[in-house]
């Protein structure tokens, strides 16, 4: 489903060059739960946003549903994006002045679709993760853990194959990111769900498939 | 589109330091617009009683140039008769004069006031209302009789509340019956305006055929579409007037204008001949734009600065899938939504800037109307504005790369 073949990232400045990702080559089949774990700069998240074609890579191919990404403009990105996949970051990323209904229904924007049926996905996916009663609440009226929910339900309600998670627990205390552990768990099992997780805890990557480990932008096992 | 309408009303009411400066900004920018045009409108616009303005004509100028020299006078008697009578597909043509001041003596008080001497067919071309009296007929012209009609505001003046039908005035020592009383005009209104109106009387031998004079002529078209034609015929009948001092003089030049013609050819001195309209429009419309800009800069730089205050919305959006033409219709709907609040505002601000422009009396006489049209117009601006200040902002915005943004840095 997503295949990574002797990728490069090399960050560029004036005056310095950084590697971050170094001949990367990775295979994630279809309904995987897979974690990738290293230390800080590892160039974990890098390789998230690849995957996530939030980036570029350098040098070397990366492919989705065996169609080659690589020279796709931003136009086509976008929309690979919104129909394919998820993001869960770790900081949330809510958009502060909308509600939990609207920022749920971000994704399902720019899609061609009637205000009722996005209305009713969005309540669906809200359902999902256990916060039908905070539906018309700001982002600020809630936890940390119930705003993880609330973005993987934005993450998961344009039904995407795949649901990518910088870190989803890493702001959380251990019963919330316990909370939100679960609700990936069962996306993967019940849904088929494809989910890369980036994370520094080792008992959640215990808990996935296969664990990627990263060090110096390498891959090492 | 309800989504990005919605937003951008949250987002205006959340951050509210930054709605309060860009709208104070923008509602006073398009206040001193609004007010502008409404003045124009109040002088180049038909009202009564200038509410045939669209098919009249005036001549208030004559012109003769030599080596060295030039002359400008207003038209005789001789030379209106001479060009104006008879002009093709006119109904009407009146003569009458500039404004002069007139002092009058009121029970030991010493007034002054615009008086203006007109024949009778003057008050055919201008709809005035009278609110006491008549205008005055031909056979009061003709006779050169002392009679007048004054404005309300003159009334007001000399006789309070009382009715000044039949009332003497002692003007410069000359006693005038008053005929009747009208709405005193705008003094923007250049032809109407005045505070008393005298019979013009009789042309003297020597008026009759004066070519400069203290005259003003005005042809009142029988449709708008005819001005043209009056313009060119007029234009050819000048050729033939002849020269004051053809030893001093080359040239007599002179033109039948419309309102704004005549006002443009004031404004550049005469010196732009026939490119005045358009000069003078493009030096009003440069400067509105110019008037525009600064504070539009000002609202690019504002939003300019949101991009980082916003840039994890910009990441999630994109992360999601927004297209980049989606984000630009987003935030430059945002901004449009601004400045028309703005514009709306700034209609509030001028009904009360003019009313009190109309208090104080900075322009005599002066009624200025809010119409729809203005409204429309205003409305249009404010939108040009919201859109001219925000495309820039938003394309930058919808650059960003999705990488930084959600890390809240805008390289």
């Amino acid at each position: 489903m997503i295949t990574l073949n002797s990728i490069n990232k090399v960050y560029q400045t004036d005056r310095i060059e950084t590697l971050a990702l170094h001949n990367i080559n990775l295979e994630i089949a279809a309904g995987e739960f897979v974690s990738v774990m290293g230390p800080s700069g590892c160039g974990k998240s890098t390789l998230l946003n690849l995957i996530g074609l939030l980036d570029k890579p350098t040098s070397g191919t990366l492919s989705l549903d065996g169609a080659p990404i690589n020279g796709a403009g931003d136009g086509k990105l976008a929309r690979l994006r919104n129909e394919k996949l998820g993001f869960v970051f770790q900081s949330f990323h809510l958009v502060p002045d909308l509600t939990v209904l609207d920022n749920v229904e971000i994704p399902l924007l720019y899609r061609r679709m009637p205000a009722g049926e996005r209305r009713k996905r969005a309540l669906a996916a809200i359902d999902r993760v256990g916060l039908s009663s905070r539906t018309h609440h700001f982002p600020t009226q809630l936890s940390g853990g119930q705003q993880q929910r609330v973005a993987i339900a934005r993450a998961i309600v344009g039904q995407p194959r795949i649901v990518l998670a910088d870190e989803p627990t890493g702001n959380l205390d251990s019963a919330m990111g316990e909370e939100v552990m679960a609700i990936l768990e069962e996306l993967n099992r019940q849904d088929g769900t494809t989910v890369v997780m980036v994370t520094h805890d080792e008992r959640f990557a215990a808990r996935t498939a296969r664990t990627v480990r990263l060090f110096d932008g390498r891959r090492v096992a | 589109m309800r989504n990005h309408l919605k937003l951008a009303l949250k987002v205006l009411a959340r951050r509210k330091v930054f709605t309060a400066i860009s709208l104070v900004g923008t509602a006073l920018t398009l206040v001193v617009l609004v007010v502008a045009v409404a003045i124009a409108d109040s002088a180049f616009a038909p009202h009564a009683p200038q509410s045939r303005l669209d098919r009249i004509v005036s001549v208030n100028r004559i012109m003769e140039k030599g080596t060295g020299v030039t002359e400008i006078m207003n038209p005789g008697h001789g030379f209106l008769e001479t060009t104006l009578r008879g002009l093709p597909n006119t109904e009407r043509v009146t003569l009458f004069s500039d404004l002069e001041t007139a002092v009058i003596y009121d029970s030991g008080r010493r007034l002054e006031a615009a008086l203006r001497r007109t024949d009778p067919e003057y008050w055919k071309v201008f709809d005035f209302t009278f609110l006491e009296g008549a205008p005055f007929t031909a056979a009061d012209d003709d006779g050169n009789l002392s009679v007048v009609i004054i404005s309300d505001t003159l009334r007001a003046q000399l006789f309070g509340d009382a009715p000044a039908l039949g009332r003497s005035i002692d003007v410069g020592g000359q006693v005038y019956r008053v005929v009747g009383v009208v709405p005193r005009p705008s003094i923007a209104q250049v032809m109407p305006y005045s505070e008393m109106w005298a019979p013009l009387g009789p042309p003297s031998s020597d008026e009759r055929t004066s070519t400069f004079g203290r005259l003003l002529g005005a042809v009142l078209a029988r449709q708008p579409g005819d001005i043209p034609g009056i313009q060119r015929e007029f234009a050819t009948r000048v050729t033939r007037i002849p020269l004051t001092d053809p030893k001093q003089f080359q040239t007599l030049s002179s033109s039948l204008d419309t309102t704004f013609e005549a006002f443009a050819r004031t404004a550049t001195h005469n010196k732009a001949g026939t490119h005045a309209v358009a000069m003078v429009r493009a030096f009003l419309a440069g400067l509105a734009l110019l008037f525009m800009a600064l504070p539009a800069l000002n609202l690019v730089t504002l939003n300019l600065s949101r991009i980082l205050e916003r840039s994890s919305e910009i990441g999630v959006r994109k992360a999601f899938g927004a297209p980049r033409r989606s984000l630009v219709s987003q935030f430059v709907l945002e901004n449009v939504i601004l400045t028309l609040i703005g514009g709306t505002i700034s209609f509030i601000l001028a009904w009360i800037a003019l009313r009190a422009i109309e208090s104080a009396e900075l322009i005599p006489g002066a009624h200025f109307e809010l119409s729809a049209g203005v409204f429309l117009y205003g409305m249009l601006i404010a939108a040009f504005f919201g859109v001219f200040s925000g495309l820039y902002p938003a394309w930058k915005m919808s650059r960003l790369d999705p990488v930084n943004a959600l890390r809240g840095g805008v390289a």
